[in-house]
C-alpha cells in the first residue's frame, strides 16, 4: 500500500491523508469520512466506502463500537433539473 | 473499429450492427448502433472521457458496470450520463466535464 494510492477516486483523497487523520485524530470512519471528504463523492462512496471503514477500523482503537459508514441519500446522483426544475 | 474484439473465444463473434456517426467534443467518431458509448468511444481509441473536477487529472472506464460513475459525459445536453451505461444512438452530441471553477477542498485541514 504506497502512500500515494488513491482511495477515494471522486475527491482524490490518498491513503496517506487517511492514514494521517486517522492517526491525529483516532477518529471513527463517520469522522474520517467528514474530515478528509472520503466517501463524499460523486459515487456516494460506492468506490471506496469499504476501505474508509476498514482504514478507520485498523487504524484506531477498537474502544468505539465501529458503525460504518451510512448511505446518504440521494442514494443515486441526481440532477436538480429532475426535482422539480424551471419547467418554462 | 480495429482494436473491437469481433471474435471472442468465449462470447463467440459479434455481428455487425450498423454503423452509426456521432461527435465527441466537437470530434467526429463511428460506431455500432446500441453498443455503450464508452464502448465506442475506446474502439475509436479515446479512452479519456472527463477530466477531475478539481485536479484535471485524465479520467475513463474505471467500473464498466454503471456502479462508480467515473465515465459520465454529458449526451445531448444531458448531465451524468453512465456512458458505460448508455446506448450509442445515431447523431449523438457528447460533451466531456471538465474541471469546475471553485474548488471544494478550499475549507479542509488548514482551516481549522
Amino acid at each position: 500500500m504506497t502512500e500515494d494510492m488513491i482511495i477515494c477516486r471522486c475527491e482524490e483523497v490518498t491513503y496517506k491523508e487517511l492514514a494521517e487523520t486517522a492517526n491525529k485524530y483516532n477518529c471513527s470512519a463517520r469522522e474520517l469520512k467528514l474530515r478528509t471528504r472520503a466517501g463524499m463523492g460523486y459515487c456516494g462512496g460506492r468506490t471506496c466506502r469499504n476501505m474508509v471503514d476498514k482504514l478507520a477500523a485498523d487504524l484506531t482503537d477498537e474502544r468505539q463500537t465501529q458503525i460504518t459508514l451510512k448511505y446518504q441519500p440521494p442514494i443515486r446522483p441526481i440532477h436538480f433539473g429532475d426535482l422539480g426544475g424551471g419547467q418554462s | 473499429m480495429t482494436q473491437r474484439i469481433v471474435d471472442h473465444p468465449i462470447l463467440g463473434s459479434i455481428e455487425e450492427k450498423e454503423q452509426v456517426s456521432f461527435t465527441f467534443n466537437e470530434k467526429e467518431y463511428y460506431g455500432m448502433n446500441g453498443e455503450p458509448i464508452a464502448a465506442a468511444l475506446l474502439a475509436n481509441g479515446v479512452r479519456t472521457l472527463r477530466h477531475h473536477e478539481e485536479k484535471a487529472t485524465p479520467r475513463g472506464i474505471y467500473c464498466n458496470i454503471g456502479h462508480c460513475f467515473e465515465c459520465r459525459v454529458t449526451v445531448d445536453g444531458k448531465q451524468g450520463v453512465r456512458s458505460c451505461l448508455t446506448p450509442l444512438q445515431e447523431g449523438m452530441v457528447i460533451e466531456s466535464g471538465g474541471t469546475l471553477p471553485t474548488p471544494v477542498k478550499d475549507w479542509s485541514a488548514k482551516n481549522e
